[in-house]
């Protein structure tokens, strides 16, 4: 709760500190603000309580997705500085755009009520379509945010009549209520709730870009500009997830029969469909689209699997692909403004003789995606992995995702290919920020040490 | 909390409602047949024409408008709905006590940061 207060106050006052002259400071000032909540957000550990007629509970689930999306959000932002350099008018609106719709996620990881999950997601998806559109002169931002505003609108309005449905077969939008009703009527109250459940399904699974609900993504992920790409594949993402995991786990676990089959469904055709989608891509942050519609899938199976394990394997797959996503998309936004707007793989060309660090920063993340060990990434698939087979009958699941992490591993090395092997075709070495480094080197490091000492996070839940 | 919703209806408690239905669309089709039968028909070209309020129509309905325009009319639309919440706080001002004109001073102080940094922004400039 005092992560959502002081989120919102910093936001406004983010907007007049925009007023001064100089813009120098924003990015500091955003970055303190972002370190004060994550930092405040730690004192709820443990100490879960319920706020507004416990529409809002902030339990340990809650703290735990909020800190993961608040530092992303912190990790994500010192790539902003394009922006600055070129003193970008709005710099302090997209800033405080981002902390209000930080404000949604967290509402998304610690309601009680289905209001409360409608309102963060309207919060989080509002911020993002303005976020979206942001490079006014850009024809391809304007269709992004276009086509992510009518196509969310849209699927808001499937989620809310999957809302209304449950409401009109259960008379609450209370969880807790709602399982109470499910669980005294075998799970399936009538045809009217498991059309509402069906509903809620598919409007969740177009936020998190989950086949085949995911045609959105990749015109939108191109077309948004990159920093704001990062932070929707991220922080919306995982927001997402976590959101549909609770709801499943507090609302609709009585009725696991009704929602399994569509959900298995949607899972295995995101996996593949994500997958075999970026094989053919050329361009790199398209390719990124499809990798984040294929990781949305790799994030369901925790949620098929549907055990105590879940939860804790989600937290732990969503920070390792936060961590390699903002890495790769930093890395692509200094490449791409030195190649003159190029997002193709070849613009990677040489990367690896000019800027070592870049290129070594992108490996590892490549490594961490794929899932490769000694990377976050590994254990971030192993634990979702463990978690499904725990039902043996299952056991094809896991088998077509180790198939599509295959298919995935030649996708993410095409770049890694392209930075060691390829003869440079811009020799220029591209001019990163002091502190840009830091923060690479820093999530670099982070990325390995979580691939060596995953207990770090995944004993948190 | 338990759900505490009447699981009982029957279709039969639903009429009055299909009587109010059917009563609006009655209205409306009766008047529009009767004033169709019982006025006076009279046609010219000038009866035809379209009206604007006396002064002769000039040009294209669609011409380019300042985005000035869209900006006024859209913080119109938002400070406008915003009073909606005034009046139930108003009537319930008493029963609501210092909680309710402290949460009330809270949503106007967020509305006024709002309006300032609109003005700020230079929205409401028109030169």
């Amino acid at each position: 709760m005092t992560s959502i207060i002081l989120l919102s106050i910093f936001g406004i006052i983010n907007l007049f500190v925009g007023f001064m002259k100089s813009k120098r400071i924003l990015l500091p000032l955003s970055l303190l603000f972002l370190a004060v909540v994550f930092g405040a957000n730690l004192f709820s550990w443990n100490e879960a309580q319920s706020y507004f007629n416990h529409m809002l509970t902030i339990d340990n689930y809650a703290v735990a997705f909020t800190g993961i999306m608040v530092l992303a959000t912190l990790l994500l932002l010192p790539f902003s500085q394009h922006y600055i350099e070129e003193a970008n008018e709005n710099l302090a609106e997209f800033y405080s755009l981002l902390l209000f719709s930080l404000v949604g996620a967290i509402m998304m990881v610690s309601y009680e009520n289905m209001l409360m999950l409608f309102i963060g997601i309207e919060i989080l998806s509002i911020a993002m379509y303005v976020l979206a559109g942001s490079d006014k002169r850009r024809l391809r931002s304007n269709e992004a945010a276009l086509k992510y505003f009518l196509m969310g609108a849209f699927f808001t309005g499937v989620l809310l009549f999957g809302i209304v449905l449950i409401y009109g077969a259960t008379g609450s939008f209370y969880l807790t209520d709602i399982a109470a009703t499910a669980a005294v009527n075998d799970g399936t109250v009538n045809a009217m709730f498991t059309l509402g459940l069906l509903l809620l399904v598919i409007g969740i699974s177009f936020k998190i870009s989950a086949a085949p609900f995911h045609f959105w993504a990749p015109d939108v992920y191109e077309g948004t500009p990159t920093l704001f790409t990062s932070y929707m594949s991220t922080v919306v993402k995982i927001a997402g997830v976590a959101a549909f995991y609770k709801l499943m786990a507090a609302a609709f676990a009585a009725s696991y029969a009704a929602w399994f089959p569509t959900l298995i469904a949607i899972t295995v055709l995101t996996l593949v469909v994500g997958n075999i989608g970026a094989v053919v891509q050329t361009n790199f942050k398209r390719m990124l689209a499809y990798s984040s519609v294929s990781h949305a899938g790799y994030l369901l199976m925790a949620l098929v699997a549907f055990n105590e394990r879940s939860d804790a394997s989600i937290l732990f797959y969503s920070l390792s692909y936060a961590l390699a996503t903002i890495v790769a998309f930093a890395v692509l936004q200094y490449v791409s403004e030195q190649r003159n707007g190029d997002e193709t793989y070849a613009a990677f060309n040489g990367l690896g003789k000019t800027n070592p660090l870049l290129a070594f920063a992108m490996t590892v993340a490549m490594c961490s995606l794929s899932g490769i060990p000694l990377t976050a990434g590994f254990f971030g698939k192993l634990f979702v992995f463990t978690a499904v087979v725990q039902d043996a009958r299952l056991m094809w699941l896991v088998v077509v995702a180790v198939l599509m992490a295959a298919v995935g591993i030649y996708y993410y090395f095409k770049v890694v290919i392209a930075m060691y092997m390829q003869p440079a075709a811009d020799a220029a070495k591209i001019r990163i920020g002091s502190f840009a480094s830091f923060m690479l080197i820093f999530i670099t490091v982070f990325t390995i040490l979580l691939g060596i000492a995953p207990a770090l996070v995944s004993d948190l839940l | 909390m338990e759900p505490a919703v009447n699981q009982q209806y029957v279709p039969s408690d639903y009429l009055p409602i299909l009587i109010q239905f059917l009563a609006a669309l009655g209205f409306v089709v009766t008047t529009l047949i009767v004033t169709h039968l019982i006025g006076p028909k009279r046609k010219s070209a000038v009866k035809d024409a379209p009206w604007e309020s006396g002064i002769e129509s000039v040009g294209d309905a669609r011409t380019p408008i300042s985005y000035k325009y869209f900006m006024t009319a859209i913080l119109f639309v938002l400070f406008d709905v915003e009073v909606i919440f005034m009046y139930p706080w108003a009537v319930n001002f008493r029963s609501f006590g210092l909680d309710g004109f402290l949460q009330m001073v809270l949503f106007m102080g967020l509305l006024l940061a709002g309006f300032f940094y609109v003005l700020k922004k230079g929205i409401l400039k028109w030169d």
